[in-house]
């Protein structure tokens, strides 16, 4: 047995465990999300925070914030959607980070 | 008689002189008023009152003529009445003003919502100019132009793509960066399959765009190095917030890379080949990245692929890790932004026999390759500061690093980078910067100096 353990340790190494962690906190995220309306926003969002700040903290993380000024509402829906993916936002930011740019757009 | 005549002669005399003072009285009184009273130039003639009733009334007409425009403009622009219709002559209220107003700006909006590429679809991208002068090398002009095409099908379904077209070795090539269809599972995973940038390397899925790239070129290791920039799978990733911090989790399963074991270059010996869509050897590479944001300036992140590589009987283990550090933080006591940024990757491909019976020259031939590398990098823009030109410059340092001296490469290399930027809009940026280049192991340092102007769009 100790050494199926041993074995099993060597073949996995810490990349295999980083990944293993990866899809068992995956799954617990898809069981939490099955209990869960579409489009309701976790209690553990709710940061307060304004579309405004949000906009701020999260674009400049990566690049320079954009004038909402820059695209029209209908093109910030598209932009928003692709920087939802791409940059991991959640719910709410994308939400009120969305409100904010078309609402000085 | 003659006694008689004196008498009516004084008597008249008196009545006379009695008769000069009773005329002398109104006269005195007269005088007393004129004296005082105004000067006698005060009193209107009959000419003066003529002509000053002619103005009088002149200036009525004029009156009544102003009245009657601006009655007119009241009532706005005279429309011509048309046979059997009324003319409307009421002022138009306050509201429906307002309300005329919103309609006009909502026209606006959908008129401008129609135009090609603004509903659903957007073109977006960056173009990039520059010029390379490096030691060693004949200088060079190169020009790029990234073409991203995002499709927002529904409120769940999202299509990206990226067209890469370039100069190389004299040609214009396109390569093909993105081809990824998402689909938004719920509020804390998104699916995607389809070609998408390597989630495991940090600088490749949010720097690497020159727009966003503080240097014109990239840094060694972690871009066309040790690392795939995009990986052919499917992919999912999603964000979990934790009370003010998040963690953020990708995890993929993809064609795994090549294993070069023919090459015409013999320093590439060893080295993985990512351009391996045909998924030669069959094998399947997983992987994933994590990070955390503990605050909104920092984000520490972790990721790794492991993957079989070779041909199938002979199959090795590749395994790739990344770890990166990025911190940004606006700063008023320094005035201005700080950006900071770190990424060191590892590669390392397993044992392998290389030209085992001796035909290709160099056999045989047997190691494992293991290389390092990354960069460090520092950037400053005094965004606080009054002064339209300064706020808008940028210093940026850079070391960047290869470890890979016991590989058939042969040599390390280590860079020290300094650059100027301008930023003419929030992405639009002139580049300025020359790289110290030094190489262990024999080889030639290029010092470069180099040049870019990158806009994005």
């Amino acid at each position: 047995m100790k050494e199926i353990v041993s074995r099993i340790r060597k073949w996995i190494g810490l990349p295999g465990a980083v990944i293993i962690i990866s899809c068992v906190a995956t799954t617990w995220l898809i069981s939490c999300a099955a209990n869960q309306q579409s489009g309701q926003v976790s209690a553990a969002a709710a940061t307060g925070k304004g579309g405004a700040e949000l906009w701020a903290e999260n674009c400049i993380r990566c690049h320079n914030i954009r004038s909402p000024s820059s695209y029209s509402p209908a093109q910030w829906e598209v932009v928003m959607m692709h920087m939802r993916v791409r940059a991991n936002l959640t719910p709410e930011e994308h939400k009120k980070i969305l409100e904010f740019l078309k609402s000085g757009s | 008689m003659i006694r008689a005549i004196p008498i009516i002669v004084s008597q008249t005399i008196a009545s006379g002189f009695v008769a000069l003072i009773w005329l002398f009285i109104p006269f005195a009184a007269t005088a007393q008023e004129v004296a005082s009273s105004p000067p006698s130039s005060d009193y209107v003639s009959r000419a003066e009152y003529d002509k000053l009733k002619a103005e009088h009334e002149e200036m009525k007409q004029e009156l009544e003529a102003l009245k009657a425009q601006i009655g007119q403009l009241a009532k706005g622009p005279a429309a011509a009445p048309a046979e059997g219709k009324q003319v409307v002559t009421e002022m138009p209220s306050q509201a429906a003003t307002d309300e005329l107003r919103q309609q006009v700006e909502t026209l606006k909006s959908q008129v401008k919502e129609t135009f090609p590429g603004s509903t659903k679809f957007l073109l977006a991208g960056y173009g990039t100019a520059g010029f390379t002068a490096r030691s060693g090398e004949d200088p060079f002009f190169d020009a790029a132009f990234n073409a991203i095409f995002l499709w927002k099908l529904t409120d769940r379904l999202f299509f990206e793509g990226e067209l890469e077209l370039e100069f190389e070795d004299e040609e214009t090539t396109i390569n093909l960066e993105i081809a990824q269809a998402s689909y938004l599972l719920n509020d804390y995973m998104t699916i995607g399959v389809g070609r998408f940038l390597n989630p495991t390397d940090y600088f490749v899925e949010r720097q690497h765009m020159n727009w966003v790239n503080k240097l014109p070129d990239k840094p060694l290791a972690v871009y066309d190095g040790l690392l795939p920039e995009s990986e052919l799978g499917a992919q999912s990733r999603g964000v979990i917030p934790m009370g003010p911090t998040k963690l953020e989790y990708v995890a993929f399963v993809a064609n795994a890379p090549g294993l070069i074991t023919a090459p015409d270059d013999f320093s590439e010996l060893g080295t993985l080949d990512f351009d391996n869509d045909a998924n030669v050897g069959g094998h399947v590479a997983i992987g994933g990245h994590v990070g955390f944001i503990p605050i909104p300036q920092l984000e520490i992140g972790y990721g790794i692929q492991r993957s079989k590589v070779g041909p199938r009987d002979q199959a090795v283990e590749a395994i790739l890790q990344s770890a990166d550090f990025n911190y940004v933080q606006d700063s008023p006591l320094l005035k201005g932004l700080i950006n900071f940024r770190a990424q060191w990757v590892w590669s390392h491909v397993g044992d392998f026999v290389y030209d085992p019976d001796g035909q290709q020259g160099f056999g045989p031939l047997e190691f494992n390759n293991n290389r390092n590398g990354g960069y460090v990098q520092l950037a400053y823009r005094p965004t606080h500061i009054d002064n339209d030109i300064i706020k808008n410059v940028e210093g940026v340092f850079r070391y960047d690093r290869l470890n890979q001296l016991h590989t058939p490469v042969g040599f390390d290399e280590q860079r020290f980078t300094l650059g100027l930027n301008y930023w003419v809009t929030p992405s639009a940026v002139v580049k300025v910067a020359y790289e110290l280049d030094d190489k262990n192991g024999g080889a030639r340092d290029q010092n470069a100096f180099m040049t870019q102007v990158a806009v994005g769009f």
